[in-house]
This record gives structure tokens, C-alpha cells and sequence, in this order.
């Protein structure tokens, strides 16, 4: 009687073709939110400078609040607890899921629903921001390339938005 | 679409990004068992409610997180200023 668990993807595996832009899945990854007061405790665990200006990112960590920082890192990575110092790790790797967007008219598919003025958002830049009602993280990783970070569940709705819009 | 000056992220983001969260600059009694009924319902409930300047406590929900207090026009919905939770009354 038992049936073997299958894993459930909220998008499709294979890319989407859209004009001027193609929306893609990221692959899995490692996340892990990091809270502490002082950055230097993170910077202690981590063994590299983490960036104190909310909205910027630096080698996979970015902050998001003033006491906020998001980190990347590959599939399976795995980072100490922090114990004894003053801060807070949790992982978040399956929370999230990224949905990419590369092309000349990957600016304008988020500009659908977002009022973020991306003409000012710099390659390098990284923040918290709404999508319609939706809450993600944009990071513009190149002039043309942006990563999406949407809680897992609300996945297939901004799927199917970026789609939509792509294929206008 | 109203524009509103986060005070951490120090820069103007969408209304959309942002939840009121009620007046501004109501301190928690310290021991509120020594409080008199009328002093506790006053407390927990009465507010101002002016034709104009009203301090109150905004947050962005959506981008950095954080509390911080604005001061805005209840008649013309304009915000005059805000600042970091924490900072003096302006
Ligand atoms: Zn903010």
C-alpha cells in the first residue's frame, strides 16, 4: 500500500521562450537568512566582509534590512550554527525557489508588476520589493539578467505572470 | 502611486511596500499593574484623530522590514517627513 513520496515542482523543468526574454528555473541552492546586530559577528562566521548597505550584495550575501542579510550558495552547502556569537542562522534552502529572467526585455517583464525604477537599479543590487501582490527578491545580476527569489508556494502564480508577460 | 522615504533603506519605494501601523509615540506604561482602569483604556485605545499633522508608525513590510514613524497629512495624504523608530518626536 505505500507509495513511494514524489517531489512536486511548482514550475516546469524546461525554460520558456518568450520575446525578448526567456524565463527559466534556477536550480536548487543553498540559502541561509542571517540575523545579528552587528555585522561584524557575521562577518566572524563567515570569514568574509558582508555588505552593510541595505539592498546591496556581495559575494552571495546581501542585505535586506538593517539587521537582515540573505546569503546564496551552492547546492548543499553548509555554514557553522554561529554558536556563541550574537546571531541568529537559520536555512532556508527549500523555502525559496529563483525563477531567472535574461534578455533585453527582462527589465520591463518586472516593471509589469513591480514599480521598482529599474533604469536606477544597478547590476549588483539586491531587495526585498512586491510583485502584484507577491512579496520577492530581486537581484540584478547583469544589465540584462535578473534573479528572482518567491517563497516556493507562490511560485506557480509568478510563473505564470512572468510568462504571460514574456510572451506579450 | 505615493512615494515614501524609507529612513533605513534611505531611499523613496512604493506605497504598495508599506503597512500603517497606528499612531506614533505611545510609550508602553512600565508597570501597567499600578495603572487605573481609565488609564489602561486610554492606553490601549484612545487615539487622536486631527484634521492635519499626524504622527504615526509605518512599516516596510515588503522591503527592509523595519518600524520607523512618519508624519503625514490626514487631509492632503502628503508625507512630510520620516524618521528612525526611536528618534525624538519631529
Ligand atoms: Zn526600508
Amino acid at each position: 500500500m505505500s507509495e513511494v513520496l514524489t517531489r512536486i515542482d511548482p514550475m516546469p523543468a524546461e525554460p520558456f521562450a518568450g520575446r525578448g526574454v526567456s524565463v527559466r528555473q534556477a536550480p536548487p541552492m543553498a540559502r541561509f537568512s542571517l540575523r545579528a546586530r552587528q555585522a561584524a559577528d557575521l562577518e566572524k562566521l563567515l570569514g568574509v566582509s558582508v555588505p552593510q548597505k541595505i539592498g546591496t550584495m556581495q559575494t552571495g550575501v546581501m542585505c535586506l534590512g538593517p539587521d537582515e542579510w540573505l546569503m546564496l550558495a551552492p547546492h548543499g552547502t553548509k555554514i557553522a550554527d554561529g554558536a556563541g556569537l550574537s546571531l541568529a542562522v537559520t536555512e532556508v534552502s527549500d523555502r525559496n525557489v529563483a525563477i531567472l529572467l535574461e534578455g533585453p526585455r527582462a527589465a520591463s517583464v518586472l516593471a509589469a508588476g513591480c514599480a521598482l525604477d529599474f533604469d536606477k537599479f544597478d547590476v549588483g543590487r539586491a531587495t526585498r520589493t512586491i510583485f502584484e501582490t507577491v512579496e520577492i527578491i530581486i537581484v540584478r545580476e547583469a544589465a540584462e539578467r535578473f534573479h528572482v527569489e518567491v517563497w516556493r508556494s507562490f511560485a506557480p502564480w509568478l510563473w505564470t505572470a512572468f510568462v504571460t508577460v514574456a510572451a506579450e | 502611486m505615493i512615494l515614501i522615504h524609507c529612513p533605513y533603506c534611505d531611499e523613496k519605494r512604493a506605497e504598495l511596500e508599506f503597512a500603517y501601523a497606528g499612531q506614533a509615540h505611545i510609550a508602553r506604561p512600565l508597570d501597567p499593574s499600578t495603572l487605573s482602569d481609565e488609564e489602561w483604556e486610554t492606553y490601549l485605545f484612545i487615539r487622536n484623530n486631527p484634521r492635519g499633522r499626524h504622527h504615526e508608525r509605518w512599516r516596510h513590510i515588503h522591503g527592509c522590514g523595519r518600524f520607523f514613524n512618519a508624519v503625514r497629512d490626514t487631509v492632503t495624504d502628503k508625507f512630510e517627513t520620516t524618521y528612525k523608530a526611536g528618534e525624538p518626536r519631529k
